[in-house]
């Protein structure tokens, strides 16, 4: 491919990837916020942090993705909304990582119970593939 | 505007929805972590005084190591050597108390299990294990 070609077809696939990410975020947020008590239990069977702080961030998370993937999708403080969906991303990806290591046979939670358990090492190279989609919207900056 | 003072503003712009979230979702979290059937928090048990024997369900290492005053080793592992001596020390007018390390681990509620087949009535499992019982200053026998 030639570079014009590749200058023409670079905005198409970010905005691809950002309608996607934003909205793989939104979903996710959305089906947890339906459910803050249930994502509370989700967040406790990773034993990382004690419950007070796992109930807290049940009530808090879902609706930081949800915002931060809406403000993405409209292009609205839409780097700011990358940093923390990336971020977001990041910690999601180690604590994965870390329930991989400890050998907990816990679900992933990501998407509260709205779709079928799926483990943790599904959601670990989702997670991963989705970092680089938010690498890519990064090198635009 | 930069990134990270776009992200600040986002961050607070989310804590309103929770904050309604955390007092007005008909399923919000609680905010004090809720109990299995079966468990009792340290509190509740203390309430009891005298009339609680305590069973480490712990590995002998562990319980070498450190254990609750008076408390009897009973595991599945050993259980034909063990149990007899549980027997000799149970007394039917107090409650059995089970723990083993912490939260997440099974074998507290496994002995409890085991004890109540073999007919032990009032058989209860401490919420949060070793790990509570140390972080709320319990006694420790070595």
């Amino acid at each position: 491919m030639n570079a014009p070609q590749t200058r023409s077809f670079m905005p198409t696939l970010r905005l691809a990837i950002r309608v996607v990410l934003a909205g793989i975020f939104v979903i996710a947020g959305a089906a947890k916020a339906y459910d803050p008590a249930g994502f509370a239990i989700e967040i406790q069977r990773y034993q990382l942090v004690p419950w007070l702080i796992g109930a807290l961030g049940a009530t808090y998370l879902p609706w930081l993705e949800m915002i931060a993937g809406a403000m993405l999708f409209v292009g609205r403080l839409k780097r700011g909304a990358l940093l923390i969906l990336t971020v977001l991303l990041g910690l999601f990806t180690w604590a994965l990582a870390s329930a991989m290591v400890r050998g907990l046979g816990i679900d992933c939670g990501c998407f509260g119970k709205t779709f079928e358990a799926t483990g943790t090492f599904v959601p670990f190279l989702r997670n991963i593939f989705l970092l680089a989609c938010a690498a890519v919207l990064w090198s635009e900056h | 505007m930069n990134a990270v003072r776009q992200a600040a503003l986002i961050l607070v712009a989310a804590l309103i929805p929770a904050l309604l979230t955390g007092a007005f979702h008909h399923d919000r979290p609680n905010w004090s972590e809720p109990i299995a059937p079966g468990e009792e928090r340290l509190e509740t048990i203390l309430s009891w005084g005298q009339s609680v024997i305590w069973v480490d369900a712990r590995p002998e290492k562990e319980y070498a190591d450190a254990h609750v005053p008076d408390a009897i080793r009973l595991t599945l592992e050993d259980w034909d050597t063990l149990f007899p001596h549980f027997l000799d020390r149970w007394d039917q007018k107090k409650k059995v108390v089970v723990y083993c390390s912490s939260t997440s681990c099974q074998l507290s509620r496994e002995v409890a299990e085991r004890l109540e087949q073999n007919g032990i009535p009032s058989v209860y499992v401490l919420h949060g294990g070793w790990e509570t019982w140390k972080a709320q200053g319990g006694g420790v026998k070595r």
